[in-house]
């Protein structure tokens, strides 16, 4: 077990497959360039480096519709890294450390 | 549809969120704060202020309740769906239900607890921040134990198991496991529960627990299931962040609380681990239709993201990995085929069935643990395979000894021997205790004030205390009834699965008298 | 004291001997015998001799396991020492106290 740095140290989010949330997954695609996606029975794992953004505005443009981002809470099922920021337009998944 | 306002907000979501959480909050002017407050002090962790807990979720009531009532709404329909069309007919088999059977009478009822005692956080926390997160989450598990036991009783209707899943909790042996667990945690200060279950339970384990029973259920065709996972683990991200955020004020607020809680992660590492136990053999044994191994599990989710993730980040704190790990990893491919066995041999005195692994599960179990599988437990199985065609089937006929602590059966072995029962020694006001392993002893020694008060289902059987002196008195004591235990094939969920299944007509099923 | 509390924290053990009156509670640690999942545990008399112990108790618990000779050579042990238990002996003669676990190893 090496011990890596926190910009690259894996974070991650699992998001529950479905129509509203493929367009969350696409938009945390197209902002997130090193991200890796992963399709497991009923979940999209999205992986990154050290950091991973979801923001409002890519969000909307992919679902044509309006969006917070309190409602990203029907989206996650899981996490692994520390929620940095939360607030009307983007969170943010990061290490501390 | 959108969920989202459409007219803008006149604060931002950081504004409105202190406006309705923190600016709420007041100073007492008639009353000492320490009367207000008077639970925070006696375990030695030190706070300095209050306002530096961070909550990033930035919740406030309307959204909270907004999104929480959402999410029970998709829930109910897609349980309607799966009970108006059968579908407990669609699963791989009736014995996948074991899984579900210990998870409602082990896993249930600790979410009434978690409930109960973030309710008391909600209360007696200083700091308004973590007050309402604490509120939050109360909500949610009491959520949680109610859409589980509303995702199950429809299985309650076609199968035995279901029917007493809380007076079963507090009474039957192997439910004294979670059971002492918790009990374990609540009687403990604010900060130590804070750790042991908003840290060690929701954040270090929880997928370990979490993702082999959804994993499981989607696999087995246990829809109702698997969406109560995905509807749960939303609230679950939230859990986890409370947990992180609640070791990392604490860490950050004073130097001396480091080997306190480095104290607490140590402790409550293994006590959840040893519950995971449960989760072990579920995974290898009880699936029809398998997902990955405990083996496979443990790496991804406790060695690889934990240790490898979180745990470099609480370095920076002066933090290490817990105590005893390296005796959780070595046990890894072991452990499961131990429990399972333990598990098979009591079923006659259980809520739930057990049986022979077929021929496919053998298969699957070599390929999957080929350093251990083979060589220590096909053995048994083959030895309790002669049993069977000999007309017999292996139930223990007595009561078997119990760790102090963890309250399992003592069938764990030797770190590094396999072949070997570990026994470790502790003598306490003159009286002998005796536990599992390395990191049970660890626990007791820390504290032998509270573990000599353990409720052992053994110990209290030979009391007693437990209905009276035969099986069947102790059975009825634990409201078991015919068709809730013992071997699968030719039970009464057996045999109504071939029933069901073998019939065209299905207008009748679960009308029967 | 070890626990950080409220106020006093003192509670009897839950399974001190005088809750078994003239009984102990006695394990039985089937050595190399993987057949059984844990130590066996029994409750019996202080008086109980060996004989009645191994024919009452231990006997129709270790007979379950097809391969269980009970005539077999065996090798005893009580607290780290072996011991060569008499038929006649008392659990309470032998030295065995509450919740005690004995060893027990077939020869091969």
């Amino acid at each position: 077990m090496s011990s890596t740095a926190a910009p690259t140290r894996p974070v991650g989010v699992d998001i529950q497959e479905s129509e509203t949330n493929r367009s969350v997954v696409e938009a945390i695609e197209l902002t997130n360039v090193d991200c890796t996606v992963q399709h497991i029975p009923g979940i999209v794992r999205i992986t990154a480096p050290g950091r991973l953004v979801i923001t409002r505005e890519s969000v909307e443009a992919r679902l044509g519709r309006e969006w917070e981002t309190h409602e990203f809470q029907l989206a996650i099922v899981s996490y692994f890294g520390h929620i940095k920021e939360w607030d009307d337009d983007e969170i943010v998944i990061a290490w501390d450390h | 549809m959108t969920i989202a306002p459409k007219a803008p907000r006149k604060l931002t979501m950081k504004q409105r969120y202190e406006a309705l959480t923190r600016d709420l909050d007041w100073e007492p002017s008639y009353v000492d704060k320490n009367d207000v407050f008077p639970y925070t002090e006696f375990e030695g962790i030190k706070i300095h202020d209050w306002s530096k807990w961070e909550d990033p979720f930035r919740l406030t009531v309307d959204a909270y309740t907004k999104y929480q009532a959402e999410k029970d709404k998709r829930l109910y329909a897609v349980l309607d769906g799966f009970a108006q069309s059968q579908g407990h007919l669609s699963l791989t088999d009736a014995s996948y239900l074991n899984a579900m059977k210990l998870f409602l009478q082990g896993v249930t009822p600790l979410e009434y607890q978690a409930h109960r005692n973030f309710a008391y956080l909600a209360r007696h926390l200083n700091g308004p921040g973590p007050r309402f997160a604490a509120l939050c989450q109360s909500i949610d598990e009491l959520r949680h134990t109610q859409t589980e036991i509303h995702t199950l009783s429809n299985y309650n209707k076609y199968y035995g198991g279901f029917h007493n899943y809380l007076e079963q909790h507090d009474r039957v042996w192997y439910l004294s496991v979670p059971k002492s667990f918790f009990d374990d945690a609540v009687s403990a200060g604010p900060f130590e529960f804070l750790i042991a279950i908003g840290f060690s339970f929701e954040y270090l384990l929880t997928n370990l627990l979490f993702v082999p029973f959804m994993s499981g259920a989607s696999f087995n065709g246990d829809l109702p299931t698997m969406t109560f996972g995905f509807s749960a683990q939303s609230d679950e991200s939230r859990h986890m962040t409370l947990g992180l955020e609640a070791i990392k004020f604490l860490l950050e607020q004073d130097e001396a609380n480091v080997p306190i809680v480095q104290a607490w992660i140590d402790k409550w590492f293994w006590r959840g681990y040893r519950v995971t136990a449960l989760i072990a053999q579920m995974l290898d044994y009880m699936l029809p239709r398998k997902v990955m191994s405990w083996k496979e599990a443990f790496e991804l989710y406790f060695e690889e993201q934990m240790l490898g993730g979180l745990f470099q980040d609480l370095a920076f704190y002066g933090i290490t990995p817990p105590r005893h790990v390296d005796d959780a990893i070595g046990e890894k491919e072991v452990l499961s085929h131990q429990v399972y066995w333990t598990l098979y041999q009591f079923s006659h005195a259980a809520a739930f069935t057990t049986t022979f692994p077929d021929v496919d599960a053998m298969s699957w179990l070599s390929e999957n643990y080929p350093g251990t599988f083979d060589k220590i437990y096909k053995p048994l199985w083959d030895k309790e395979a002669k049993n069977l065609a000999a007309g017999g089937r292996h139930f223990a006929r007595g009561l078997p000894q119990l760790c102090q602590v963890c309250q399992i059966p003592m069938l764990f072995t030797e770190p590094g021997d396999p072949t070997t029962l570990c026994q470790r020694d502790s003598v306490y006001n003159g009286e002998k205790f005796q536990t599992c392993s390395n990191g049970c002893q660890w626990i007791f020694e820390r504290e032998p004030e509270k573990y000599v008060q353990a409720w052992l289902p053994v110990h209290q059987i030979y009391q007693g205390n437990c209905g009276g002196p035969t099986v069947p008195d102790v059975l009825a004591w634990y409201g078991i009834e015919e068709g809730d235990g013992g071997e699968y094939k030719g039970s009464v969920d057996n045999n109504n699965w071939n029933t069901w299944h073998n019939l065209a007509d299905h207008s009748h099923i679960g009308s029967e008298a | 004291m070890a626990v950080k509390s409220i106020g006093m924290y003192e509670f009897p053990s839950a399974s001190r001997q005088e809750l078994y009156g003239d009984d102990q509670l006695v394990h039985l640690w089937f050595q190399e015998n993987p057949w059984f999942c844990a130590a066996a545990c029994f409750r019996a008399p202080k008086a109980m001799t060996w004989g009645d112990f191994w024919n009452a108790l231990v006997v129709p618990f270790a007979e379950e396991d097809p391969d269980f000779d009970p005539v077999a050579r065996r090798v005893w042990t009580l607290h780290g020492e072996t011991f060569e238990p008499r038929d006649d002996q008392t659990l309470e003669e032998i030295g065995v106290e509450h919740k005690d676990v004995i060893g027990m190893k077939v020869l091969v």
